[in-house]
Formats: C-alpha cells, structure tokens, sequence
C-alpha cells in the first residue's frame, strides 16, 4: 500500500516534469481537443485542490503571509514612493497632487546634483584603493602563513563592526589639531598639522578611508576565494619556466581573477552609492556641503526638512543608478546572481 | 628572506587594522578629562572605570543595550525559521508561479532601503508604530537574501533523504524539522549571523522610526554621544559594550559569515 502511493506519487512527479517539458504551442494545442490529451479524464477541481493541498501543504502556509509581508513591506512602498513623487506630502493635511513639480525642481537643484558628484568621487576614492588591499590581504593570507585563519578573522573584524563604533574612533584619529594621533604621526615626517573633517577637500578622502578600512575584509575574503580556485599547475609550470613571482602574479593571477574583479567593482560601486553613516556620523554632510551624498541629501530633505516628496525623488534617481549598475552586473555575469 | 618580508607586512597590517580596537578598549579605561590634550592619551597610565560606571548609572544606555537586543534577537531567530521553510519551499516544492515569485524576489533585492524608508515612515507613522519596536522588527521578520541562501543550499542537497521519509508517512511538516532543517544547520546560521550583524549594526531606520531617547537602539545612542565634544573615555565605553555581543558572534559565527559573503556577494 505504502510503495503503492510512493509510485502513484513519483507517476505524478514525472508527469508534472514531462508536462512542463511540452512546448506552450503543443499544450495549447491539446487542450483544443487533441484526442491524445483529452483521453486522460481532468480530475475535479475540488479533489485537484485537495491533492494540492495533501502534497504542498507547507507551500501554501509559509508562502501565503510571505507573499502578503512582501507586499505590503516592498511592493507596495516601492509603488507608493512613486506615486509620491508626484504629490505635495504634507505631514498634516491631505496630500496634493503637483505633477512632475518635484523632478523639475531636481533637475533645477544644484546641491542635488552636488551630492551626487561627491557621491561619484567618494566611489572614486574607494574603489579601487579597497580592491586592492582586498586582494593584497587575499595574497598574504593564501600564501601559505602560519595561522592564516587567525589574520583572515582580524582583517574580517571591522566588517562586522557598526559604522557608529568605527566612525567615533576614527574622527578622534583624525582630530584636525595638532594633538590628532594622525596629525601626530604625520609630524614625525615633517608634515603640517592638517584640518581633515574640516577641511573641504579632504573630509571625504578621510570618509573613503574610513569605508576602505571596513570593507576591505570582505573584498579580501572574496579575492581569498578566487585564489583558491586558481589552477596550482599554472604556477608550477611558471615557475619552471623561471618566471619571477611578480611576472607570475601579472601574467596568471591577476588575469585570472577578472570574473572576481569585475563582481568586486559592482558590489563595492553599489555599496559606495548608498553611503550615509559616516556622514551622517562625522561631517554631517560638511564642511561646505563637500561630504553631502546622495543618501545623505535625501535624510536631509527628507527627515530633517521633512520635505518627504522631494526625497522619495532622490530615492529614485538612486535606485535608477544601482539598477544600471545591476544591470551591467547581469549582462556581464549572466543572467542570475547564483554564479557562485 | 620573501618570508621575511611577508610576514613583517602582514603584522604590520594585522596590527593597524587592530589599532582602532585598542584605541576604544583601552580609551575606554580613562578619565575623559585627558582626551583631548594628548595624541597617545590611551596608553594606560592610571586605569578607571569611571566610563562603564558612569553609563551603567545613567541608566539611559543600558536601556539603549536592551532596546537593541529587542530588535535583533526576534529577527534573528525569525528570520532563521522563515527563511529555513521558504528556503525548502522554493528549492525542493513544485507548485504553480514558483520561478516567477522567486524571480520577483530577486528583482526587488535591488530596490536600495533608502528607497523604501521613506513611504514606510508614513505608513508606518499611519501604523502607529514609530517609536515602538514593531517598526524595526515586523519587517524583518524574514529576508529574500536567506531565503537565496537556503535555497542555493538546498538545490545542491539530494532528495533521497525526503523521499525516504515520505515513504515512512512523514507529512511535509515533519519532514521539514525533522530532515530538511538539521541538514540546514549551517546555512541557517549564517542566516541567523547576518540578520544580527545587520539589525544590531544598523542606524538609518532606527534613526527614522525611532525619536525618543528611550527607544533608541544602541547605534543611535552612541551617535547622540558622538556629538558630545569632550565625552571621548564615555563613548569608547559605550562602544566596547556595544562591541561586546558582535565579538562574541564573530569569534563562533566567523566561518559562517566568510561562507555566507561568498555564497550572497552581501555588502
């Protein structure tokens, strides 16, 4: 009886499996009247729904309140945001409808369009600067160090940390008097007490180090990956050849870990666009709007000026710039995130 | 000679990534009145707890610890239940539009927060939920990301095990819990490590939901301490106990977290 039900289940299974496999025209075609469809008699639709139910009853629990906490915490407020950018929201009152009044006024907005520059520069900043000591960090620990797990999880250490900890400690490193730690480093070497946080053209530099300090862990640990992966007899063979170990490093490594490179860029270019604690933190946007992000802008507008429309506009032309990115992600990598 | 120079690079670096820890451990040990004067100043000389003592008195920051642990502790193990089943549900369950629901899911994880924030405060603030925890735990209560995980996990897992357990009359909540979920054991950790990292660390919206001093998490509190000139022994204190819980997650989690940053490509 037992086996019995098994093999009536897996008939199923398969038939399900082979039913998917028809081409749409074909099936459309059957269910026209085909005589070789039509043979099989439809099961009623009250005992189809209990079938259903005897073999995916978990299914229909968990995902029917999923579905509905998906909508009502992402669908509908991605929705709604849009709409809002169209309204005149006011904290008390009912909202007026202002057309694109919002998105003229941004096109019109010089800070707008500051904070997105600043935004770019800080990704110009932190890019690459956190790629590479990703994959110098990556190279130490893969090259056969004693206790290599030990330095991975110090390295690591600051990736799990909150920005709020990280940020406290490194604007009193970077105090802009000359009892700064760094100012009394940099003393040693002859160089002039520096403002930093105050000063407008370095501000953001000191927050793109603060960000390449945090997450050049988890670029390492990506990197730490990718080495492991590499062909040990391509190494060898080079070696044989009596290639010097930055030939070596140039000529295969490097090179090989591009698909590693490339998802790096994306991911740390996204990550970079969202930017706002240490801002928030340490310059609150300042010195002369020079460390003003994207992000940043939109909290401004939005939570201290509570001009809540203008910034679901910022929240837009934010989410329009990572999906380019994305998207340029997924033409490069394939259609799915699971390459891994 | 090359491991020479290997190994006094990479203490060199191990040691200023380490730095800024020190810093707030041992600054955490002095009198704040010294702070400002002297570079060095958190080299020990005369060590107090005049910080810890002067948080744990003030009663504000233990509240602070309290509040935060609320909204990381209910996510994280929800999240690891839900994601868990969802996990299975879309890996291993056959049912009409399961490509298409997983592929929407998969769109809108590129839907920034900061997008998103803004129309959940005034729904939220229409909830009555700002300045109550339901704000920052409600929508938590599961993730697309964990539920990739698991999937991803799961995919590579053969059904013979499931299979053998229908055949003894498991119903599909049984065989969940009781072979589907001890096989997952180590993707729904990393489930659960991110979900603390990320709630626990998290200060954009605890700062939006939350506007009352007593209902701030602990990131929002140290931030309203940061602001204060002066009080650097108090806020390295603070941060150390708030740096306490992350510790003892990383230093259990760590292969979790490295596991689960190759496997999502998160952050």
């Amino acid at each position: 009886m037992i086996t019995l039900n098994n093999a009536d289940k897996i008939n199923e299974e398969l038939e399900s499996y082979n039913k998917g496999k028809v081409p749409l025209k074909d099936r459309m075609k059957r269910k026209k009247g085909d005589s070789s469809y039509s043979k099989k008699p439809k099961l009623p639709f009250k005992e189809r729904v209990k079938r259903q139910w005897d073999r995916n009853a978990i299914v229909y629990i968990f995902l029917v309140p999923t579905l509905l906490h998906f909508f009502v915490f992402q669908v509908f407020p991605f929705a709604f945001s849009f709409v809002l950018t169209f309204l005149d929201w006011k904290v008390i009152g009912d909202p007026e409808f202002v057309g694109l009044k919002h998105w003229i006024a941004f096109m019109n907005d010089g800070l707008a369009w500051k904070a997105i520059w600043n935004t770019v520069l800080f990704s110009i900043y932190y890019i690459v600067p956190t790629m590479a000591l990703g994959l110098i960090l990556a190279l130490i620990i893969n090259s056969g160090v004693k206790a290599s797990g030990l330095f991975k999880g110090i390295f690591f250490l600051p990736v799990v940390t909150s920005f709020v900890i990280i940020a406290g400690i490194w604007g009193w490193l970077f105090r802009g008097t000359e009892s700064g730690m760094v100012n009394y480093l940099l003393s040693f070497i002859g160089i002039d007490t520096q403002l930093f946080l105050a000063d407008s053209d370095q501000a953001l530099m000191v927050l793109a180090g603060l960000s390449i300090f945090k997450v050049a862990g988890s670029t390492m640990i990506y990197y730490f990956a990718g080495l492991q992966s590499v062909d040990k007899q391509l190494y060898e063979a080079a070696r044989i050849d009596g290639a010097s170990p930055l030939r070596i490093f140039w000529t295969i490594t490097f090179p090989l870990l591009k698909p590693i490179h490339f998802y790096v860029a994306i991911i740390t270019t996204i990550g970079s666009f969202q930017i706002f604690d240490s801002t928030f933190l340490l310059t609150g946007g300042g010195p002369n709007y020079s460390t003003t992000t994207i992000v940043f802008y939109l909290y401004q507008q939005g939570f201290a000026g509570l001009n809540l429309s203008y910034a679901a506009v910022l929240s837009y032309v934010l989410f329009f710039i990572i999906l380019v990115i994305s998207l340029i992600q997924r033409k490069y990598l394939g259609q799915d995130t699971n390459h891994y | 000679m090359k491991k020479t120079i290997t190994y006094t690079l990479l203490f060199l670096l191990a040691f200023s990534f380490l730095l800024p820890f020190i810093i707030m451990a041992l600054g955490s040990f002095k009198d704040m009145k010294y702070a400002l004067l002297d570079p060095l100043f958190w080299i020990p000389e005369d060590p107090t707890l005049s910080n810890y003592l002067y948080l744990f008195n003030d009663g504000i920051f233990l509240r602070w610890i309290f509040n935060s642990l609320v909204i990381t502790i209910i996510p994280v193990f929800s999240q690891m239940l839900f994601c868990a089943i969802l996990g299975y549900i879309f890996a291993k369950k056959k049912f009409p539009g399961r490509e298409v629901i997983f592929w929407v899911f998969m769109a809108v994880i590129m839907i920034p927060q900061q997008l998103l924030i803004i129309p959940k405060y005034i729904m939220f603030a229409d909830f009555g939920w700002i300045n109550t925890y339901w704000a920052l735990i409600i929508p938590e209560l599961w993730g697309i990301m964990g539920v990739f995980l698991v999937r991803q996990f799961l995919q590579n897992i053969p059904n013979d095990l499931e299979e053998a357990a229908r055949i003894d009359g498991a119903n599909d909540i049984k065989v969940f819990f009781k072979v589907i979920l001890p096989l997952s054991i180590p993707v729904v950790a990393t489930v659960g490590t991110f979900s603390f990292i990320s709630n626990w660390n998290d200060l954009f919206q605890p700062l939006i939901y939350m506007t009352k001093e007593e209902m701030f998490p602990v990131t929002v509190g140290l931030a309203s301490l940061l602001g204060k000139e002066g009080d650097f022994g108090i806020e390295m204190a603070g941060s150390t106990l708030s740096f306490v819980p992350t510790f003892i997650i990383f230093l259990f989690f760590q292969r979790y977290f490295t596991e689960g940053i190759q496997m999502s490509g998160l952050k």
